[in-house]
């Protein structure tokens, strides 16, 4: 019985959903999975954060995103534990899992657009069908994919080109 | 016998050679790694390096009318001085203000009244930035121009941030539209220290050390691979020739032969 509880709590969690964040690894995301612990002292639940790395050969994830990631039966290398299954949730680019509509914050795409004919719309707004897929400014203007760190030494000869001031 | 006073005598001439110290001779202190840490120069919060702006051309120059006046059916009949005096250069500075920052929110306006939408709220704080920056450069003690610059580039900065997050294509596009740079902020630690860089730098040349040293090895067993394989081949090659002469079923077929032959011989190309 006690062999049989322990397997079904191993595949209960075989499958995670965690957070991108950004990783310093070529063909791995790094991944944070959110829980709540509960307290015994104060009797509250607090949030504790997981790191893992999830092996992700395709790219399929970016930064930010909300991914699923399954756990490997065994290890890739020492980090590399999971794998990614798919991206469910791309940041910035939601749909409403129930009607199914492309929202932004809290708002509806249509109703904006909606909002926007009414108002006299212009020729300067934005246009999503023309829009390019999520990532052609990686490393030119939106640094975000990178672990950005303070710049720590002076040497023209060795730029540290991931540095903020 | 003789061999061992001989040592005995070297390592004692050895240790009085060196001065006496029986200490570690080698990276006593980090002058001995050649280490040269200068403290990197921090160009202010309020500069465009910081701020993330490479400029924005507006096309306001000194010659236009000021905003409304130029849709006047009046003015179009006016002499040329009349006109001049509508000109932007002869106006009070916040005509000329305003125009830019109207022209500014232009490049992302969603309509005709739109001034709260987070990209036209980013155009105006990006206007007012350029402004205040050119103002700083010139007026560098003007502390009420600072502090509206510093709220100005961290509000807009915030405003980003949640754009990012709730619409990333959109969020891509007003980079572009309003040369922007984007940056979040650092992880820690948030301040440079001496003793930490100091100690981040010994470790990055550690690591290098130990990467030439494994690239210089690597170097060697490539060198050597070429005899390897040509040695290996002649002895499939014999293996095979014995193991026939017996009568036995031969456990190294040609093609094994072949491919040693082979790998010495790419080996050889590789060198030349």
């Amino acid at each position: 019985m006690v062999g049989g509880a322990a397997r079904a709590s191993k595949t209960a969690l075989r499958y995670l959903l965690g957070t991108c964040v950004p990783s310093s690894k070529q063909n791995a995301a790094k991944v944070r999975i959110s829980q709540l612990e509960f307290n015994d002292h104060i009797h509250m639940h607090y949030k504790k954060y997981d790191f893992v790395y999830a092996n992700d050969p395709k790219k399929l994830c970016k930064t930010g995103d909300v991914i699923l990631i399954k756990e490997l039966s065994n290890k890739l290398t020492r980090l590399i534990s999971h794998e990614v299954i798919e991206v469910i949730y791309p940041l910035g680019d939601i749909t409403d899992p129930v009607t199914g509509k492309k929202i932004v914050a809290s708002q509806y795409r249509e109703d904006i657009d909606e909002a926007d004919k009414l108002l006299g719309k212009k020729d300067s707004v934005f246009d999503y069908s023309k829009a390019p897929k999520r990532g052609r400014l990686e490393g030119v203007r939106d640094f975000t994919h990178k672990k950005m760190y303070l710049k720590y030494y002076d040497d023209p000869h060795e730029p540290q080109p991931d540095t903020v001031y | 016998m003789n061999i061992i006073i001989n040592n005995y005598t070297r390592t004692v001439a050895s240790l009085f050679r060196d001065a006496g110290n029986f200490s570690r001779r080698y990276a006593v202190s980090i002058a001995d790694y050649k280490i040269n840490w200068t403290r990197p120069e921090q160009p202010s919060e309020l500069s465009p390096e910081r701020s993330g702006d490479l400029g924005l051309d507006v096309g306001v120059k000194p010659t236009d009318f000021a905003k409304y006046y130029s849709e006047s059916g009046e003015l179009k009949d006016a002499s040329d001085i009349v006109k001049k005096m509508f000109t932007l250069q002869f106006q009070p500075f916040k005509s000329t203000k305003y125009l830019r920052k109207v022209k500014t929110v232009d490049f992302v306006r969603r309509n005709e009244l739109d001034r709260s939408s987070p990209e036209a709220q980013i155009a105006f704080y990006t206007s007012k930035i350029l402004r205040l920056q050119e103002h700083v450069k010139k007026h560098p003690h003007h502390s009420t121009a600072r502090v509206d610059l510093k709220e100005a580039i961290d509000k807009r900065r915030k405003q980003l941030k949640h754009l990012r997050t709730w619409d990333y294509k959109r969020f891509e596009w007003v980079l572009e539209k309003l040369n922007l740079i984007y940056k979040p902020l650092p992880e820690p630690p948030k301040q440079i220290a001496r003793k930490e860089s100091i100690r981040r730098l010994t470790e990055k040349h550690c690591d290098r050390l130990v990467q030439d040293k494994l690239n210089n090895y690597k170097g060697e067993l490539k060198m050597l691979q070429r005899q390897f394989y040509v040695e290996k081949a002649e002895k499939l090659a014999f293996i095979r020739e014995e193991e026939l002469a017996c009568g036995l079923e031969p456990t190294v077929s040609e093609k094994d032969i072949e491919e040693a032959k082979k790998k010495a011989k790419e080996c050889q190309t590789k060198e030349m």
